[in-house]
């Protein structure tokens, strides 16, 4: 386990304004304490695969394989960049990783929580299923940006921290997908 | 799909935003998920302690028990990373096969399990809550001739048929909730569990996961949960424990009478021990 190796990791970065900087500085003195960015980053890291993968395992697989990479990784994280822009940035290699495997995707249980009904249920699956292929057909660059916005749910001044860019460039970038995404589905 | 308005992407917004919505069972996912990381780290802290106490005792005794908890650790989610790990399927299996062990809250874990020790079958069956005071009952022995005990959180029973007697002991020092996952989350640093392939037993299909140690776990394909355990023993033998039950039940009060010794044995003598000795 590198976690082990934590304790020899090269010093970071200070990057101003991350504000999860003095957790992986904690976690790089004592990994236990990579346990608290993991409850910060977990149901974002889940939001951000679900967003992209439509099989639920592969979906959970995938989310842990990104706190397990990044638990072991820490140590060479530099803290050049956000720790969310390192971390969504592994959880994009796991997504692409998976997709290069799987040909296909099994059909999976997916739910929509709060369908009243069964047919309610099968519509929302339906949207569900038609949505996530016109997902896979979009640019590996342009899921990202849709799983960080409406996967992780991150507001759009996160996501510029993250892609390196300002928030009104990726809310336009944003918008332009939605627009393909619409004319593709009409 | 519905039909998104020229003028109006809310509609395609919140069908993005509901393919990420949360599910039921995220927190159970993501206390699995944290106790696997837990395991992990230098020092292996309890991500959720409990002070020690007392075990309850199981009905197959403690060569049963490691089994459990070998089989238990073999279905610690392993590392997925590199090419000497196993495969995404294989981690994925192993990890869907912890989470079907994951005792939910409030429940009561009821399990029997059947194997042949020095040519005599015996049969360990126990009924457990999964929540303080981690109240249980259990069997053990070949059949006929089964012990009975329970505990209630502060006392302890043991029933003796021949008499029809209850013996009852207070007892304060709390028990542990026995579950063989919870105790080998703790010795799931190793990683090794791998799922090494299906095979038919007694006609039923299942996973089999190779686990560290030489043990051998094989669960359910639909329901992940545990059906045998083959324990490799000293002198080079194979005992195969065969998972009879290893369910849920609600915390009904029906159900609730299965933790009580009282209950199950209305008539019985109830005798009450001096002291209040631990086990």
């Amino acid at each position: 386990m590198n976690a082990n190796a934590l304790a020899g990791a090269r010093p970071m970065r200070a990057r101003p304004g991350d504000p999860d900087a003095e957790l992986v500085a904690a976690a790089r003195a004592d990994p236990r304490e990579f346990l608290a960015l993991y409850d910060r980053y977990f149901d974002r890291v889940l939001g951000y695969a679900r967003l992209r993968i439509r099989d639920r395992a592969t979906c959970e697989d995938v989310t842990s394989r990104v706190f397990t990479a990044a638990l072991e990784q820490l140590g060479r994280f530099r803290g050049e960049g956000s720790f969310a822009g390192w971390l969504f940035q592994i959880a994009r290699n796991a997504v692409r990783d998976v997709q290069r495997q799987r040909v296909t995707e099994p059909l999976c249980d997916e739910r929509v929580a709060g369908d009243p009904s069964p047919e309610e249920r099968v519509l929302a699956l339906e949207r569900a299923h038609e949505l996530h292929a016109l997902i896979r057909r979009l640019r590996p660059e342009q899921q990202h940006l849709l799983a960080l916005r409406y996967g992780a749910g991150l507001p759009y001044e996160e996501i510029a921290a993250i892609v390196g860019s300002a928030p009104a460039t990726v809310r336009v970038r944003v918008h332009r997908i939605l627009e393909e995404l619409r004319l593709r589905f009409p | 799909m519905t039909m998104h308005d020229d003028s109006n992407l809310q509609l395609l917004e919140r069908d993005l935003t509901a393919l990420a919505a949360p599910r039921e069972d995220d927190e159970r996912l993501r206390l699995a998920l944290r106790d696997q990381l837990a395991a992990t780290l230098p020092g292996r802290p309890r991500t959720r302690s409990r002070p020690r106490r007392r075990s309850i005792r199981h009905p197959l005794g403690a060569a049963a028990v490691v089994a459990a908890a070998a089989a238990a650790a073999a279905v610690a989610l392993v590392g997925t990373g590199g090419s000497d790990g196993p495969s995404i399927a294989s981690a994925a299996i192993v990890h869907h096969t912890l989470r079907a062990m994951t005792p939910p809250a409030n429940a009561i874990l009821h399990t029997q399990v059947v194997g042949v020790q020095n040519g005599v079958t015996v049969v360990g069956e126990t009924w457990q809550e999964t929540t303080p005071p981690y109240a249980s009952r259990g069997l053990k022995g070949s059949p006929g001739h089964l012990g009975e005990f329970a505990d209630n959180g502060t006392t302890s029973f043991e029933y003796d048929p021949t008499t029809n007697t209850i013996q009852e002991q207070p007892d304060s020092s709390h028990p542990t909730f026995a579950d063989p996952v919870a105790q080998v989350r703790q010795e799931l640093a190793s990683g090794q569990a791998e799922e090494t392939g299906m095979v038919t037993i007694g006609g039923a299909s299942l996973y089999k996961i190779d686990l560290p140690h030489g043990l051998v776990g094989y669960f359910g394909m639909a329901d992940y949960l545990p059906r045998y355990l083959n324990d490799p023993q000293r002198d080079g033998s194979m005992v195969r424990l065969r998972v009879a039950a290893y369910q849920y039940l609600a915390m009904t009060p029906a159900n609730r009478a299965l933790l009580s010794i009282t209950a199950q044995h209305p008539r019985a003598r109830i005798v009450t021990g001096g002291g209040a000795a631990g086990k």
